[in-house]
């Protein structure tokens, strides 16, 4: 991912930072001190898979009172744009740099065999490049991270030795939420640190989310005697699968769900063309062709399949529950109007069954290592510790209504996120929708700017990678009415799958069967959904984005995977029709009920 | 027939008949699920809820032995007799939705034979008996706990917690009754109970984790018997007092399924009497326990053994015996399924 215009280094300081900045060992400058005013706290609260609909800012149903106050003091961004994937929007969130640059080209578990050893490629944030932590520290801020970290499990990788002073957190991309059990035979711990230390076991009581929070909160309130500001990257784990919760925030939507995902699509739809997120007549993605349609299915059925989403939603509530804490510690201590906020999910939801795909074949040694630790699978059980459930590709798209696909895959649900930013940092009116082009490599230089340090010229005596992103302070502003301008685009590659994006036009490359394998093209701007290809219509946009597309992976070095997890899908899934409401109509007619004065009974 | 003089076991069986009226309701499937784990299932866990719609058949197999004509629940004790008896009892049960409540109906009808040494009047006899017993009708209300269960997502989402049931057992006194001897299969009175069963829910509801403490407090009633055979003269009047019986189970789950319970029985009042002329009370408490374990959706199976410990003295129940008990469940949609599995 890139821009066409490379980021240049803004040394204009905010008014409200102050403080002198050391010049750092990397290279960090120092910039001058505001006139007045402490620089602003920072928090990144990343949910792991989150939605973009998910959150009730954003039109879900799920109950998010906390994160939907910051959005309603704050601004929503509708077309932010994340990786399709996790590892690689971490590593692009904290080091600003493309990922075919920055280390996570491919992610650390699917890099395909031509990639394997070529810069770029390494499946972890590599060492050409520097960290936002570590020019925040150097530029006198507290960091502290907790959570999911999933860029390096090595030494001189883990977050102590990329610029966090303090910090729990999980190595790995995922695992249980109540132990160390992780997935697979090969590695069935899950890895831990805390302040740079590899853990031998987690605290008692811990619960993934409450723990992180618990972390954060006393390294903010050890850390605060100082008057620095601190940078937080909050990374929680939730709503990741396996759907792990406490017992009590299980059953706090049951039975909602029974009602299937179109119903909540529409549902989700309707209130975001209400709230102003999206336009009215904005019309819903087409629900994936392989995903029956739900008021077709037996009540048990939907009701297990409901159960899913229950628990899902469960996890965002809780999720919310423990920023809430966070933000009232904040308000406690004085230092919430000080600090900047930055929510919103690391990729698209996740559509696609993990569990399945790690331990699906008996006879294998996952299959044995899940049968020990992950056969719980009783849906009274749902949210214990051995238990792994997710929600399926059928929820996934509700996750990402009004959109098409979810993570992994280019469509608009797997790399579009909700982004909500609030504090100091925000001049628009409270509540404000900017339907500004924005991303996530944004944050790097937009942070930069707002703590007053500058991106090193030189790291370990190299010139580091160009960062891609734009500063956000003057659109957040009100200054600018947007970040970039018309003739900037943004590129993704993941999984061999790959999209250019230049103001309102895609084009899209997907393998099949989610895609077709070819460039297939679309105008967002009224067609958010991607149910139309206009290629045929308009090849004058496909030749000018192709160019563009061809711009980015020079500049990146972008190496399409000789091998992908999409193979042998098309053969696994049923053959793909357009999926058309009420057809076939013997499905939906029902039953005939003549007119009263019309019926008799038989003659004799 | 048992004529004999066999030895007389240590200790008894508490009785069986409270027991045995207990059915087993519908093992349920979903194709999405796998099996569902039935509620219900003999002696511990028979107040557990099912589908509405449900039916259950279960077959009981007991040999039992001691003091008392194990097939009469106002166990008349006489002190020095020695009474055995192989009884099955058979049954069907439904469950049926009633004001949102879950009514459950049941009857049930034992069969066997018993046999054994027998005091009366000081007089030491050897009789027997073979043939049916009074047969038993139960109607069972839930009171509190979850609504009755009218689809499957509601037996999905079912979970006990604390639940109580009010139930009404009735015998009808049509069963196989000799005036000529003491012990008979049918009791040729009418009894029955009002009882209020409890299962309180300990901790997850999740197969393979379930506990339960069940608590059965009832008072059984009994009418007079006026052709009760008493010391070589039949037509006497066999009266019994009310009977308070407290049944207790302390339930868990093994793995997804197989379970235990430890039981215990408790039995107070009922005193006797002929012609006026007043026998005993009972004060007893027996123990035992029982393993169940569900074969398929459709079949499970108990074991379990039950003892009397308070039975020193001459005049107190000795009883003790084992039980097996079969119940297969069914219920429309569930076998509508395998139908259509099966093609």
């Amino acid at each position: 991912m890139t821009m066409k215009i490379t980021y240049k280094q803004n040394l204009k300081i905010a008014a409200a930072v102050v403080g002198g900045l050391a010049l750092t060992a990397t290279g960090a400058q120092a910039a001058s001190p505001a006139a007045e005013g402490k620089r602003p706290n920072i928090v990144i609260i990343l949910g792991d898979d989150l939605g973009f609909s998910d959150l009730g800012a954003f039109g879900g149903e799920i109950r998010t009172p906390n994160l939907d106050g910051l959005a309603k003091a704050g601004v929503r961004c509708t077309q932010f744009y994340t990786s399709a994937s996790c590892s690689p929007t971490r590593s692009m969130l904290l080091s600003g740099v493309d990922t075919h640059l920055n280390g996570l080209g491919a992610m650390d578990e699917w890099a395909a065999p031509n990639q394997w050893g070529v810069d770029g490629y390494e499946g972890d944030l590599n060492k050409r490049v520097t960290t936002l932590p570590q020019v925040l520290k150097d530029a006198g801020y507290h960091t502290y991270m907790v959570g999911k970290w999933h860029m390096g499990k090595k030494p001189d990788h883990i977050p102590a030795a990329r610029g966090f002073e303090r910090d729990f957190s999980l190595l790995d991309g995922a695992g249980s939420y109540w132990d160390m059990w992780s997935f697979t035979a090969a590695n069935p711990k899950s890895t831990f640190t805390e302040d740079g230390r590899y853990l031998k076991k987690l605290p008692k009581d811990y619960y993934a989310t409450k723990t992180y929070t618990d972390k954060v909160i006393s390294f903010i309130e050890e850390g605060r005697k100082d008057g620095k500001p601190f940078f937080a990257f909050v990374s929680h784990q939730a709503p990741h699968d396996p759907f792990h919760l406490p017992r009590d925030w299980r059953n706090r939507h049951v039975g909602e769900y029974d009602k299937g995902w179109d119903a909540v699509r529409k549902e989700r739809l309707q209130r975001q063309i209400e709230m102003g997120l999206v336009p009215k007549g904005t019309e819903l993605a087409e629900r994936m062709w392989f995903i029956p349609d739900a008021t077709l299915l037996a009540p048990a059925a939907r009701a297990i399949m409901g159960k899913k989403m229950e628990l899902y939603a469960g996890m965002v509530e809780n999720m919310d529950h423990h920023v809430g804490r966070l933000i009232n510690y904040l308000k406690k201590i004085g230092e919430y109007d000080n600090t900047i906020f930055i929510v919103f999910g690391d990729n698209g939801a996740e559509g696609t069954d993990l569990f399945k795909m790690v331990a699906g074949m008996p006879g294998t040694r996952n299959f044995l290592f899940a049968s020990m630790q992950w056969s719980q699978n009783h849906p009274n059980a749902w949210g214990d510790p051995h238990t792994y459930v997710g929600y399926g590709p059928m929820w996934a798209q509700v996750s990402m209504t009004p959109f098409s696909h979810y993570k992994g895959l280019m469509g608009e649900g797997g790399i579009r996120n909700g982004l909500i930013v609030s504090g100091p940092i925000v001049k628009q009116a409270p509540g404000t929708i900017s339907r500004s082009i924005m991303h996530v490599a944004d944050i790097m230089p937009t942070l930069l700017e707002v703590a007053g340090a500058s991106y090193p010229k030189t790291i370990n005596g190299h010139e580091p990678p160009p960062l891609i992103g734009k500063s956000w302070v003057k659109t957040l502003a009100g200054e600018a009415e947007s970040p970039r301008s018309g003739q900037d685009y943004l590129a993704w590659e993941i999984f061999g799958n790959r999209a250019v994006r230049q103001g309102d036009w895609k084009l899209r490359w997907q393998y099949k069967p989610y895609g077709t394998e070819e460039w297939e093209l679309f105008n967002l701007a009224t067609d958010v959904a991607e149910r139309h290809d206009l290629t045929a219509q308009h090849p004058e946009k496909v030749k000018a984005l192709l160019a563009l597309w061809d711009d980015y992976v020079r500049a990146n070095n972008v190496i399409l995977p000789s091998r992908v997890l999409w193979e042998g899908q098309a053969k696994q899934l049923p053959d793909r029709y357009p999926v058309v409401d009420g057809y076939p109509p013997l499905l939906y007619q029902k039953q005939f009920i003549p007119p009263p004065d019309m019926l008799a009974d038989p003659k004799p | 027939m048992k004529t004999g003089t066999k030895p007389r076991r240590e200790g008894g069986r508490i009785p069986s008949i409270s027991q045995s009226r207990r059915l087993a309701t519908a093992i349920l499937a979903l194709t999405i699920l796998g099996p569902i784990i039935a509620p219900a299932q003999i002696p511990p866990r028979f107040y557990w809820k099912s589908l509405a719609g449900a039916n259950a058949v279960p077959v009981i197999f007991q040999s039992l032995s001691g003091n008392a004509n194990p097939i009469d629940p106002a166990f008349v004790v006489s002190p020095n007799s020695s009474v055995d008896a192989t009884v099955a009892i058979a049954g069907y049960a439904k469950m049926l939705p009633v004001f949102n409540r879950t009514l459950t109906l049941a009857v049930l009808e034992p069969m066997g034979r018993i046999s054994g040494e027998t005091t009366v009047a000081g007089k030491l006899y050897n009789q027997d008996a073979t043939g049916f017993g009074d047969p038993m009708v139960e109607v069972g209300l839930n009171l509190i706990g979850p609504k009755a269960i009218r689809s499957i997502p509601d037996l999905v989402r079912y979970e006990p917690k604390l639940s109580l049931d009010l139930i009404v057992d009735v015998a009808f006194p049509i069963g196989e009754y000799d005036n000529d001897q003491a012990l008979n299969l049918g009791q040729n009175r009418w009894y029955g109970r009002v009882g209020a069963p409890i299962v309180w829910q300990i901790g997850p509801w999740v197969p393979g984790r379930r506990t339960t403490l069940e608590l059965l407090p009832s008072v059984w009633f009994f009418s007079d018997n006026n052709d009760y055979y008493a010391g070589q003269q039949t037509g006497q009047t066999l009266s019994t007092d009310p009977m308070f019986q407290l049944e207790a189970h302390l339930t868990r789950d093994f793995t997804e399924h197989f379970w235990g319970s430890l039981d215990s029985t408790y039995m107070a009042g009922g005193k006797w009497s002929v012609n006026g002329v007043g026998g005993d009370s009972l004060n007893n408490l027996g123990v035992g326990l029982t393993l169940g374990y569900q074969i398929n959706d459709n079949i499970s199976l108990t074991a379990g053994y039950m003892a009397t410990v308070n039975d020193s003295d001459p005049g107190d129940l000795r009883m003790d015996g084992f039980r097996i008990s079969f119940t297969y469940g069914w219920h429309k949609i569930v076998e509508g399924q395998k139908r259509l599995k099966s093609e």
